[in-house]
């Protein structure tokens, strides 16, 4: 049963640009780079217990590294690029972390969103570097001696990345970190007399979320083409709570559907810009009062 | 820079302060009673802010709009405790957290679609241009805020001191459990902080609006209130003050000595510092959990 839901979702995931409109291709790439921030956030919030609005800031922090790396090194292949655009975004996420972290949950939430506008106005301001308010272009990404210049094969570059980065996650959570992460949101304090270090961890947790997000970003350079500082605004971080809110905090496949349904949700309400934000603030408030587990509490339940 | 010169500066960055320090209490009242952050504190006062407006221009005279849209901006924040928050309260603080951050994402579009995004004028109760007095030319804008945000403090260190209230607000600030069993209603307390609140930041927002114009997203204002609040202290009433007046005076004196491109980081970049130097603040206290 299991191994066959496995087969139909994967074939389902391969299938979709053969299927599809081009659009949809697109659409199903940025719900595959949402899946990865979302995942990325959840290891942060969904197991240490900590809130952060800044992810927006690792995503361009991300994005804009893979973007001028492209820029500088056409002939890199995109694997290493994404490395890089996590690693220097985990670099960031470690410099941002170890001093934070030694600040109690909403402390560290506001630090967080201080650090997104702080990106945003940086980003703006070196203008040699990333073409400020004027936005950078970014080139095709490379593979050997293939050029990604279709949103079909950006597709199955970000379906692959979020695969592994998913299996990634699950198998985090059955490792002892994963464990002591899960010791960590129950209880800090049993957890630190079970011999855990909660500073330690959470500062693992940080990096790591940032790793993951930079990784997205670089997907989300390539598949958009295009890069602004106004894309990466606090309402993207609040966008990404949104989905593992909806999803479920702590769940590794609650995150991935609640990045699918906030981006399809999110495109077709891009018509009805003046109620987006309130259909995603009625959802953080019925959530939180009805449903607190989120999607994966509720299939949870019926099984 | 001349004396007089930096003098009409330092007085302009004193009344943003003030406007900051009044954001900042408002968050800190909030917080002291249920210890939880408000996120949609600052969409409450730009909904004050919106009220005045619709009811100076349906005729009422300035100061009654002014007064009625502090009043709905209460009456909201009761409603909003009522039915959403007090049905949380037994929810762990991050779920009230994330509540209030729905609120204030849906306020700010309930807002944009009953009234406009745009950025509207909001008529002035002092004028803007400034007046000498001997060397020094200040603003009567930026006297009246400072005058009108230190009244309202006062007013506020009396209601603390001296009403029952205010002792019941203090006692649930120090001990939930204790108050409780002294006879407070706690409940009462949680309600009557975010009325209160919501009339500090009313009074804060018809007071800014003039200044920033009106418009939606005028909420943010919140964060540098925030930051205000870390910065004296969070949790501390005279540190939300303090903190409020420096970063105000911060804000203003910064651009005269860093490149404009740092500008807009300012507040951030304070929090960030303050957060990592001494996140208790200037003013606030240690705080030990105990198990």
């Amino acid at each position: 049963m299991r191994a066959a839901a496995w087969a139909v979702g994967g074939a389902a995931a391969l299938a979709w640009p053969l299927m599809a409109p081009r659009y949809f291709v697109f659409l199903a790439t940025l719900v595959a780079v949402n899946a990865v921030v979302a995942i990325g956030l959840n290891l942060l919030s969904g197991y240490t217990n900590q809130l952060s609005f800044g992810h927006a800031g690792f995503l361009a922090v991300g994005a804009y590294t893979a973007a001028i790396l492209t820029l500088r090194a056409p002939a890199l292949p995109v694997p290493l690029t994404l490395l890089a655009a996590g690693l220097v975004t985990a670099l960031v996420g470690l410099a941002l972390g170890i001093p934070c972290l030694r600040l109690d949950g909403l402390y560290l939430a506001m630090a967080t969103l201080a650090f997104g506008f702080v990106v945003t106005e940086a980003i703006t301001n070196l203008g040699s570097l990333t073409h400020g308010n004027d936005g950078l272009r970014v080139p095709l990404a490379r593979l050997g001696p293939w050029l990604l210049d279709t949103d079909r094969s950006r597709y199955y570059l970000a379906l692959a990345v979020a695969a592994a980065m998913t299996l990634g996650a699950l198998n985090v959570a059955a490792t002892r970190t994963g464990r002591a992460f899960l010791a960590i949101r129950t209880s800090e304090i049993a957890a630190q007399a079970s011999g855990i270090n909660p500073a330690a961890l959470k500062t693992v947790a940080f990096v790591l979320s940032a790793f993951y997000t930079g990784v997205a970003g670089g997907l989300f350079a390539f598949a958009v083409g295009f890069l602004s500082p106004d894309a990466f605004d606090v309402f993207l971080s609040v966008d990404f709570l949104v989905m593992i809110i909806l999803g479920g905090l702590g769940s590794v496949w609650g995150a991935v559907a609640g990045a699918a349904i906030v981006t399809v949700l999110n495109d077709s309400l891009a018509s009805f810009q003046a109620y987006r934000p309130l259909v995603f603030g009625a959802i953080m408030v019925a959530g939180m009062l009805f449903a607190p587990g989120g999607l994966a509490a509720m299939t949870r339940r019926q099984s | 820079m001349s004396g007089p010169a930096l003098i009409h500066v330092v007085v302009s960055g004193l009344a943003t302060g003030c406007i900051y320090a009044l954001v900042a209490l408002s968050l800190v009242i909030v917080y002291n009673a249920t210890r939880t952050v408000n996120f949609a504190q600052g969409e409450l006062l730009m909904i004050s802010a919106f009220v005045a407006w619709t009811a100076q221009r349906a005729g009422l005279p300035l100061a009654a709009a002014l007064v009625s849209g502090v009043a709905a901006g209460g009456l909201l924040a009761f409603l909003l405790e009522r039915a959403i928050i007090r049905r949380a309260v037994s929810a762990t603080h991050w779920d009230v957290l994330i509540i209030t951050l729905g609120l204030s994402l849906a306020l700010r579009a309930a807002a944009g679609i009953v009234w406009t995004n745009e950025e509207l004028p909001f008529p002035a109760l002092f004028s803007n241009r400034p007046i000498a007095i001997g060397p020094v030319r200040v603003a009567p804008v930026s006297l009246g805020v400072i005058a009108a945000s230190l009244i309202l403090m006062l007013a506020l260190v009396a209601l603390f001191r001296a009403s029952r209230f205010g002792r019941a607000m203090r006692a649930v600030a120090q001990n939930q459990t204790a108050a409780r069993l002294m006879g407070i209603s706690v409940e009462r307390v949680y309600a009557g902080s975010w009325v209160l609140a919501a009339v500090v930041g009313g009074v804060a927002g018809v007071l800014i609006a003039p200044v920033t114009f009106l418009s939606t997203k005028m909420g943010l204002i919140a964060i540098n209130g925030f930051t205000a609040a870390v910065l004296g202290g969070f949790g501390s009433l005279p540190g939300a003050v303090a903190g409020g007046m420096l970063l105000g005076v911060i804000e203003n004196l910064a651009p005269l000595y860093l490149p404009t491109g740092i500008r807009y980081s300012v507040p951030f970049l304070v929090m960030i510092a303050i957060l990592v130097a001494r996140p208790r603040g200037l003013f606030g206290t240690l705080e030990r959990r105990k198990v």
